[in-house]
């Protein structure tokens, strides 16, 4: 393997707790190496710069998603999963998602969603202090989204920690990964007992995959991991995504003051919380062809790791990078993907996070934050508990 | 890779799913109608604003908005 040689190489274990707690020194050091990097520990190649790892992402015909996990046997367990699927099958399923995730099709859901947020909001800042994480961010995305998925109410407290394990699952063989793996059993019954085609809602986004197979537009094979696929992705990641927007409001109070000015700079500053830590740090894929790149041969058939969190503070990119700010030109952050496989609910996501934004944003002056602790998980970014106390004057 | 031409935008309608991005970035170039559609206010790209096509092009989250350039491809 020729490249071997010429690529540079990192001995980095970027799923360590000790990486993990502050992965952008480290990321950084990668992006500096060159614009693919061995990663010796997992033997794949780190792509950590914002431009080849959008390269890589807006090619699915030169670069697979197949390999879409880091370690072979959870690729297995996907099987024929949209993250992993080229077309055309990936188009048919995508289609069924987009009818129900596109923006077109989620206008009349706002009202309600922010009718939600205001509610939850409104309790919480009644009392002063509370933990934004374990009573705001677990809370909303659960309710919200198991609702437009139509999964009956009993059940989903077991989720959260269901997908999260699913989630380390997409990570190398490590010790978090072999961990998680005997939970997927718990979370595949969940599926299939408490959202089959019977127990969905009537209107439902779940239902709605049920619906396209009796119209003949997907095979009823992929039906069940189709709506897994709703329940897997939809939820944590956006629990992150609103952790992360009340921490760094609350340590940014100059942000928040100009953001309560003109809450027109609401989807920005979402937009930029999901840029500045983003709740998914890395996928897999595999280069199907020999990728040149300067003067590095990444041979075909080597897998990638897209860095997501680092491509989003990569300074070639963007001007004073590990500076939040919410003002800044983020249109094109790579935190929810990109190309075909780019987020199916980042509509959802956005709508979500701006609801309870602009709820907060509407009663609260100034959010004070504890220390918050940090959540390990080999795929996602976020906190385990942020406790903070509201300020309302 | 990098088209110095002039060009045209095009969207893949089958990738389109309507986010905006595009509008957001080029209000100058397109909009979206009430469907969530974009369609193209400005044919020929003028070269003074090409960054703006550009930039376009960088924002669709889902890679539907290219340019397509005058000349043959390579």
């Amino acid at each position: 393997m020729p490249s071997l040689a010429t690529s540079p190489r990192s001995d980095a274990d970027i799923f360590s707790e000790k990486v993990m707690a502050d992965p952008y020194p480290v990321y950084r050091e990668l992006r500096d190496a060159g614009p693919v990097v061995h990663l010796e520990r997992s033997d794949v190649f780190a792509v950590a710069r914002y431009e080849e790892a959008r390269h890589v992402l807006g090619d699915w015909e030169s670069f697979s998603s197949a390999d879409v996990a880091l370690n072979e046997q959870f690729n297995q367990y996907i099987g024929d999963g949209i993250l992993r699927a080229d077309p055309p099958l990936h188009d048919q399923l995508r289609n069924v998602l987009a009818a129900r995730l596109a923006p077109r099709a989620l206008r009349d859901l706002a009202p309600d969603i922010t009718r939600r947020a205001e509610l939850l909001v409104d309790r919480l800042v009644a009392k002063g202090s509370f933990d934004a994480v374990t009573d705001l961010a677990r809370w909303f995305p659960v309710e919200v989204v198991g609702d437009l998925i139509g999964l009956p109410r009993e059940g989903r407290e077991r989720l959260l920690p269901l997908l999260d394990a699913n989630f380390n699952c997409f990570g190398p063989e490590n010790a978090r990964t072999l961990a998680s793996v005997p939970q997927l059993p718990e979370l595949a019954e969940y599926v299939m007992t408490s959202a089959t085609r019977g127990a969905l809602t009537e209107g439902s986004m779940g239902k709605a995959v049920y619906d396209a197979v009796d119209a003949g537009e997907i095979p009823e094979a992929v039906a069940p991991w189709l709506v897994m696929t709703y329940v897997t992705a939809g939820m944590d990641t956006t629990v992150h995504a609103i952790g992360h927007t009340v921490w760094l409001l609350a340590e940014h109070p100059v942000q928040w003051d100009a953001l309560r000015a003109d809450p027109a700079l609401v989807p920005q500053a979402f937009r930029e919380v999901v840029r500045y830590e983003s709740s998914v740090q890395v996928f897999g894929r595999t280069a199907r062809v020999d990728w040149n790149i300067g003067d590095v041969t990444v041979p075909a058939g080597s897998r990638l790791a897209v860095l997501y969190g680092s491509a989003n503070r990569d300074e070639r990119k963007w001007p004073d990078a590990d500076r939040f700010d919410i003002t800044r030109n983020n249109l094109d952050h790579l935190g929810f993907g990109y190309g075909l496989h780019g987020c199916a609910g980042q509509a959802l996501a956005r709508l979500e996070g701006e609801a309870i934004l602009r709820a907060l944003l509407r009663r609260v002056s100034r959010i004070e934050a504890g220390e918050p602790v940090r959540h390990f998980n080999n795929i996602l970014r976020g906190l385990d508990s942020l406790p903070v106390t509201v300020v309302t004057d | 890779m990098e088209q110095r031409e002039t060009g045209r935008l095009s969207v893949d309608m089958g990738r389109c799913e309507g986010y905006g991005m595009c509008q957001q970035a080029a209000p100058e170039l397109l909009h979206l109608n009430d469907d969530d559609e974009p369609v193209i206010d400005v044919a020929e790209i003028p070269p003074t604003q090409k960054p703006l096509a550009d930039a376009a092009v960088r924002a669709c989250p889902v890679a539907a908005l290219n340019i397509s350039t005058t000349s043959a491809p390579a």
